[in-house]
């Protein structure tokens, strides 16, 4: 029997950086997960997706736009089967960073399914049957949220499959229906139609990525649109059935029902946290309906000892959310000076043609609230880095208190704007206002112009337009 | 480089300001925080400090021109050009935030007067971020009493809106008037008939004011007087040791505090008639602190009132240094603009000027207002324990209460100035 002062259950994102932060802060740690170090972030979700993003890209330059930058093919080959292979390597390769990273804080690793027996007792199961019981002071529950299943559909894993087998799997349908405009719904078609499937994205909510600006929803719309991806928003759908050569999914709007069929589809329509059966109730810990974890501003739970982190808290279930939450939940159990992190401003990062990126209100949301506000703009056409990689779809979109110039929001589509948005949160957290980001010079020719320029234009100057 | 005058932003509804006069030319040489041009607004007169230590290179309004906050008023030249000047100039150039911060720190003191708290360039306070500093610009925040919740105790925005809320009504009065500057006569031109006079600002806010007050409130007066033989029997005792705290002891103080304990006495007179279309079925606001507007005439400039904030947590000391301060800035017209807001009954004491008694129309949206007229002595009958009457010669005052209808009744009216009245005739340690 081991004594810890931490244990943390669920190595992804937020549980191994809980881990790492307790080490450091001198704790005695041991992390526990049924299956992966690195969580399906790692393994199955944000890494390989990107690998498969990347080749998606150079098909779809390979394919369609061949010609532009004049590359011509006889018999041009897209090995998918490669492509997946690629992101495994990559998946294993960071896999095996965090194991050494758990090797050098001098983490204890514990491979099976924990469960809580009390509040200082959590036992672990190992696939042989092995139990092994840790005595802990401060337990860490971070793990995770599965796929959202309603209740009659049957994922068969072959033909209606989620994320998990989508993402291991090296045969290309001819055909998809994806159940979900989401993050990974949208990135899943962006991959899909670059190697030629014919892809349906069906969203109940009447536009694609409904949680983002509505703006960048109708301009996604627009770009799917041009690619030929089909896009039903507004509808419903009624039933997903596998038949003998694929799925059947019926979708319901104001229009009526009508049958889509494909080779495959993709169940992508949201998590629930993973709060249920690891013994947390029986202690007393407090869920929620859902079955997530509830927690105060430190990642406490209800019951002293026990604190969550991650998708099974639900509060923004975004790998980087649950590892900021992995740092804070860390330092306060070591007792040393921490922050209060604002789920408002987290970035939101979407891998889809045209990428999305965005934190902070949307243009409604901050109108909802009684702000008088100030929106700078710019446009990838006028920014000469997008003309240059011949990717200039899209804008900037900074939302300011007109009153005091906070920064409110900002919202992106277009190249690579998922990594334009650090500057912005940072000015943000540092309560900085346009007229900052608009006076901080940018190096030329970078997209990260298009910041300047939009701040510039927030405070009524914009010089490239 | 030259650096830009703002107009400044004075309060959430005000959002224009008129130029009265210049107090400098082009070409003037100004020093830092040296006021610069008086500026009007519909709430309160006040100077514009310069933000840096140059020479006024141009005026961009002439005076009476009215104007948006954030017009560029003029431009500075500054003196010096040496190295950690040049860096805080070339912060300030077209750099709005900045700019204004610097005003700021000049605007939270007194002219000539070092900054208590120069807000944004202090090293204690660490970062205060662009947001931050406007916003405590707008507010007038000494952001030294603000507890700093961030990253490294940085002040946040929150810290800021936190503060706000907790001390929304009303911040302690600041003690220790040291010698203050008389105030100065304003100058207007003597009006010649058959002329037209163009209306200031002030004279139009307060004919909207009176016209909408009336309008909205059944108007009532009822009257009482009040024996003022131990008042003015404690004011010729204190008078000397209140001088020697710098503090001129003057009636208004005692009609303050006298107030200030009747409302506390009647709760429902120091409300607010609250609108069905502010709060469905409508209703009568109780306020949760009395804040007593002390009605002062600027002349011809108009009215003004400064509010003494939670009245009736002060001493007599405490309400005659607020009264004095308070009335004395007025006239130098150097309010700041949450200094007249909030009020939630008002004193106009109109015996100043020879009246003995007056039907005062209400402050909008308070409940009442006590016009105070001219202390008197006449002749009144007593009454002593045993039934004799005899005539004595007794300083007397005759005290005039406006109240809304919809909200008071004459009895309840009635015993709020009795009580009043009581205070007075009892006034003592």
């Amino acid at each position: 029997m081991s004594e810890y002062d931490v244990v943390v259950i669920g190595a992804g994102p937020a549980g191994y950086v809980c881990a790492i932060r307790a080490a450091q802060l001198g704790l005695k740690t041991a992390i526990v997960d049924k299956e992966w170090l690195g969580g399906v972030c790692l393994n199955v979700g944000c890494i390989p997706s990107k690998a498969l993003l990347k080749n998606a890209e150079v098909a779809h330059l390979l394919r369609e736009r061949g010609k532009e930058f004049g590359f011509t093919f006889e018999n041009l080959n897209l090995d998918y089967g490669t492509a997946v292979k690629r992101s495994r390597q990559v998946s294993d390769r960071l896999v095996k960073g965090v194991g050494f990273l758990m090797r050098k804080n001098k983490v204890d690793v514990f491979m099976g399914a924990a469960r809580v027996t009390t509040r200082d007792k959590v036992t672990v199961t190992d696939n042989q049957g092995k139990v092994t019981e840790l005595t802990v002071k401060n337990i860490v529950v971070a793990t995770g949220a599965s796929t959202l299943v309603p209740p009659g559909w049957v994922v068969d894993g072959d033909k209606v499959v989620t994320y998990l087998e989508a993402i291991l799997q090296e045969k290309l349908p001819k055909s998809v229906v994806i159940i979900g405009a989401g993050a990974i719904g949208v990135e899943f078609a962006t991959i899909w139609h670059s190697y030629g499937v014919e892809v349906t994205i069906v969203e109940m909510l009447p536009r694609l990525v409904p949680l983002e600006d509505e703006e960048v929803s109708a301009e996604l719309t627009k770009a799917f649109g041009k690619k030929k991806i089909g896009v039903l928003t507004g509808h419903r759908v009624v039933s997903v059935q596998a038949t003998a050569d694929g799925v059947e999914v019926k979708v319901a709007s104001e229009q009526g029902e009508k049958v889509l069929q494909a080779e495959q589809a993709l169940v992508a329509i949201g998590f629930r946290p993973n709060g249920r059966g690891l013994g947390l109730e029986e202690v007393g810990v407090k869920l929620s309906e859902r079955g997530a974890v509830e927690i105060d501003e430190r990642m406490a739970t209800n019951v002293p000892g026990i604190w969550a982190i991650g998708d099974v808290t639900a509060k923004l279930m975004l790998a980087h959310v649950g590892s900021a939450q992995g740092i804070v939940c860390a330092e306060n159990i070591a007792g040393v000076e921490t922050i209060t992190l604002n789920y408002e401003f987290m970035p939101r990062a979407t891998y889809c043609q045209p990428q999305v990126a965005s934190f902070g209100l949307t243009e409604a949301q901050a109108k909802e609230r009684g702000y008088e506000i100030k929106i700078g703009r710019f446009p990838y056409q006028a920014n000469g880095k997008a003309l240059g990689l011949g990717d200039y779809t899209g804008w900037v979109k900074i939302i300011s208190d007109a009153k005091y110039g906070e920064i409110l929001g900002a919202h992106l589509i277009g190249p690579e704007v998922t990594e334009l948005l650090p500057e912005l949160t940072l000015a943000q957290m540092m309560e900085l206002t346009p007229n900052e980001i608009a006076r901080n010079v940018h190096a030329h020719p970078t997209l990260s112009e298009t910041l300047m320029e939009a701040a510039h234009a927030a405070e009524g100057h914009a010089v490239h337009i | 480089m030259p650096v830009q005058v703002l107009m400044p932003q004075f309060g959430e509804s005000v959002v224009e300001g008129t130029i009265t006069r210049w107090l400098k030319s082009e070409g003037d040489a100004v020093d830092e925080y040296e006021p610069l041009v008086e500026v009007n607004t519909d709430k309160v007169d006040t100077e514009i400090p310069c933000p840096v230590k140059g020479r006024l290179s141009q005026i961009l309004v002439d005076a009476g021109n009215t104007v948006l906050a954030g017009t560029v008023l003029a431009m500075i030249a500054p003196e010096s050009e040496s190295a950690s000047e040049m860096k805080q100039v070339l912060t300030s150039l077209d750099n709005q935030a900045a700019t204004e911060k610097m005003e700021l720190s000049a605007d939270v003191a007194p002219p000539k007067k070092p900054a208590t708290q120069p807000i944004g360039r202090t090293s204690n306070l660490g970062f205060i971020s662009p947001v931050v500093s406007r916003m405590a610009q707008e507010y007038h925040i000494d952001l030294s009493r603000i507890q700093g919740s961030g990253l490294g105790g940085r002040i946040t925005k929150n810290d800021l809106m936190d503060y706000l809320e907790k001390h929304a009504e009303g911040s302690p009065i600041s003690g220790a008037i040291a010698s203050l500057p008389q105030p100065a006569q304003p100058t207007y031109a003597s009006p010649v008939p058959g002329q037209v006079l163009p209306l200031t600002a002030v004279r139009r806010s307060i004919a909207e004011h009176m016209v909408f007050s009336k309008r909205t409130s059944p108007h009532v007066t009822t009257v009482m007087e009040a024996d003022l033989s131990r008042v003015t029997a404690h004011r010729l005792a204190n008078k000397e040791p209140f001088a020697r705290e710098g503090t001129s002891l003057t009636y208004s103080a005692y009609f303050v505090a006298a107030a200030a304990q009747a409302l506390k006495a009647s709760p429902i007179v120091n409300s607010s008639w609250v609108d069905e279309a502010a709060l469905p079925g409508g209703g009568i606001r109780i306020h949760s602190q009395i804040n007593i507007g002390l009605a002062t005439s600027l002349g011809e400039g108009g009215l003004i009132v400064p509010v003494i904030r939670a009245a009736d947590g002060l001493s007599l000391l405490g309400i005659a240094r607020a009264v004095n301060d308070l009335s004395n800035r007025a006239r130098l017209r150097q309010l700041r603009p949450e200094e007249v807001k909030g009020g939630t009954f008002t004193i106009t004491n109109h015996g100043t000027s020879g009246s003995l008694f007056a039907t005062p129309i209400i402050n909008q949206p308070q409940c009442g207002i006590l016009g105070v007229g001219m202390i008197q002595k006449r002749v009144v009958v007593l009454t002593d324990e045993r039934g004799n009457d005899s005539i004595a010669i007794r300083p007397m005052v005759y005290l005039s209460f406006t109240f809304d209808h919809r909200i008071l009744d004459g009895a309840i009216a009635d015993q709020f100035l009795g009580k009043v009245v009581e205070l007075l005739e009892h006034f003592g340690p």
